[in-house]
């Protein structure tokens, strides 16, 4: 266990080489190989080998793959082999244990690159080094040296900026169902988010996509790549599962140096989550543990934690790490495992809704769904602009009441209804279209957006403008032939 | 010939100058409101058709921004691509002259001490029993029963050269 009195202070190991024989133990090669079933490989004479130890195994041809030790019995090792054992034979494999779980060197050499699930180069350059080299599953932060979420991330995005803003160290994860442009949402998050006064920097890390998501992703993210503004790393659909358990924890862990040791403020998008927690569920099954909610292990609250809670600001440290997790939720079911899990862990939800979508809004975020429990803390005077919250408050509270209206207008028809209820059906189709939609590559500052919400509660009788006070009605609110 | 007598022509005759004014005025209506509807109908397909224009002058723009964009991404990443592609090459040169440099280390005349050290690791690793054996490319190779362990000079040179930072400067200017 790591000392957790002090401030997150990061074992630099690349700094101060050790002498190399002691890195010799790393260099034994076990050719005791028992079985090879399915992506599994039985290694015996392995004692001392512990679990998650990460491995390097050389095929006779000369070929290498990894692995990771799964389970350990006596002197037996069993390893799951990232790239498959397809054309492995039980002669002539040797297996390199590392004597340490997965370690990825961390610096300012990622920015730019593009590599995959496990961090391995996919743009054909050399292999990323860098300053340190850390343990990908982190270390746990001493909660009394964290500092809370404030100040905002500004997307561009109106809908987030304006009602669900994003807190520099927050967590806010996207529910979504398949079939919805959640991917294109996270992306474009990801291309244009800022903060304001510190060099902002983005970990986009994919998880289960198709080969034609990763081109669109890689095709929109290019500017802000060739900035040395991003870091892409790329797990594929058919890309081994395992690897899919690496990628969300090789992010942060690259995220956390740029933020604490860079002082950058850094924004973790991973998507999909869902692809990840399927992933661990089949690890799980290969360890033959006892499966819990739909298959799910029943240690998935506390695993989702580990990658969630890596988020944050820390005393005496500028950056910050921001997580934006995209799942999708099987089916819509908001019950499933995944997203109902995520959201006790996380600092509210952005729900992106069919039936939104099929109005042709984008992006179709489902705002009474929606809440960033943070955002006091990063909207207002001094942070954004003084009307912004109680606007935010305004938008949401007279939509819920145009809601009804449209409910009791589908009963009784609109003509019956009275003028007051006919201005709110006005007032939503102005702040659905108005304010809400977007196009995919815009983006908008939050002036421009808080002026389309003024615009939008115009519509609004002023007698209904009870959340604004009198001071910001004069200030802000637009009036008719002005 | 319509077979009326001309009195009674006579009498008819306001009846029908009556029903012929009316179906003219009617006449005249129907061709005004048929003008009018024209040119409404006219105006706003003159309205429609402005609108598309100016609606798909927008998108054709957007595309063409979209496009561009794309394309100059691509292209860009195709340069930044090139110079990645030359640095690994450049690590694969380095490792490539180092193996072989490293062979020649065994006329050096430390080279002795350097093996006795590595046997002692051998022993402390893998055990007493273990089996050494020279390798082809100097270093030394142990074995003990399925644990293999490979420390001839151009591995030694790898681990040496993974471990150096400033090794690393060399391709990451």
């Amino acid at each position: 266990m790591k000392d957790s009195t002090g401030p997150a202070k990061e074992p630099i190991e690349g700094t101060d080489p050790a002498p190399l024989s002691d890195r010799f133990g790393a260099q034994i090669s076990h050719g005791d190989i028992r079985e090879v079933r399915g992506p599994l490989l039985v290694v015996g004479g392995a004692g001392g080998v512990g679990w998650d130890e990460f491995a390097t195994i050389d095929l006779a041809g000369g070929e290498s793959r990894h692995g990771l030790v799964l389970e350990v019995d006596r002197d037996l090792a069993t390893l799951q082999v990232l790239e498959s054992t397809d054309g492995m034979s039980l002669g002539g494999i040797g297996v390199r244990f590392d004597g340490r779980p997965l370690h990825v060197q961390v610096g300012t050499q990622w920015l730019g690159r593009v590599c995959n699930g496990r961090g391995e180069p996919l743009d054909g350059g050399p292999p990323v080094t860098g300053t340190a080299t850390l343990p990908v599953s982190g270390w746990p932060l001493n909660p009394v040296y964290r500092e809370p979420p404030q100040e905002p991330v500004l997307t561009g995005i109106s809908v987030i900026d304006g009602l669900m803003t994003l807190v520099r160290g927050q967590k806010l994860p996207i529910f979504s169902v398949p079939g919805l442009p959640h991917l294109t949402l996270a992306t474009q998050i990801a291309a244009q988010a800022t903060s304001s006064g510190q060099s902002f920097r983005v970990v986009f890390a994919a998880m289960g996509l198709t080969h034609a998501d990763i081109a669109f992703v890689r095709d929109r993210l290019e500017e802000r790549s060739a900035e040395k503004e991003l870091i892409l790393l790329l797990n594929a659909a058919d890309d081994p599962v395992i690897e899919r358990i690496l990628t969300p924890r090789i992010a942060p862990t690259i995220a956390e140096h740029l933020a604490y040791t860079e002082s950058h403020d850094v924004l973790v998008v991973m998507s999909d989550m869902t692809s990840y927690a399927e992933a661990v569920r089949e690890v799980s099954a290969a360890r033959r543990e006892i499966p819990a909610r739909r298959g799910y292990p029943g240690y998935l609250y506390s695993d989702l934690a580990t990658l969630y809670e890596r988020c944050g600001r820390v005393k005496g440290h500028d950056g910050s790490v921001t997580i934006v997790p995209v799942l999708t939720m099987p089916a819509g079911d908001i019950t499933h495992p995944v997203p109902d899990l995520t959201g006790y862990i996380t600092e509210g939800q952005i729900v992106l809704a069919p039936d939104i979508a099929a109005r042709g809004i984008y992006p179709p975020v489902d705002v009474l769904s929606s809440l960033s429990r943070l955002m006091r803390s990063g909207a207002g005077k001094g942070r954004t602009r003084e009307d912004h919250p109680d606007v935010a408050a305004q938008v949401l509270a007279a939509l819920a009441r145009a809601r009804q209206a449209t409910e009791l207008a589908e009963l009784v028809g609109e003509a019956a209804l009275s003028e007051t209820d006919r201005s709110y059906i006005l007032y939503r189709t102005l702040v659905e279209k108005g304010l809400f939609d977007q196009a995919r590559d815009e983006s908008r500052t939050l002036e421009d957006t808080l002026g389309r919400a003024w615009t939008a509660l115009a519509a609004l009788p002023d007698k209904e403008l009870t959340m604004l006070p009198r001071v910001f009605l004069d200030r802000y609110l637009p009036r008719s032939g002005s | 010939m319509n077979g009326l007598t001309p009195v009674s022509e006579a009498a008819l005759a306001p009846v029908r100058q009556a029903l012929r004014a009316s179906a003219e005025s009617q006449v005249a209506e129907f061709r005004n409101g048929a003008l009018q509807e024209v040119s409404a109908i006219l105006a706003s397909a003159q309205a429609e058709a402005a609108q598309i224009v100016t609606n798909a002058a927008a998108a054709g723009a957007a595309s063409a921004r979209t496009e561009a964009a794309l394309r100059s991404s691509r292209v860009r990443r195709e340069a930044h691509e090139l110079v990645l592609a030359r640095q690994s090459s450049v690590i694969e040169e380095l490792r490539h002259q180092l193996a072989g440099t490293a062979s020649k280390l065994q006329s050096d005349p430390r080279y002795p001490e350097l093996l006795a050290r590595l046997r002692e690791n051998c022993q402390d690793l893998l055990g007493p029993e273990v089996s050494v054996s020279s390798s082809s490319d100097g270093g030394i190779i142990a074995v003990a029963g399925s644990r293999r362990l490979d420390l001839s000079l151009p591995v030694l040179a790898e681990m040496t050269l993974d471990s150096l930072p400033e090794a690393r400067e060399l391709w990451n200017r």
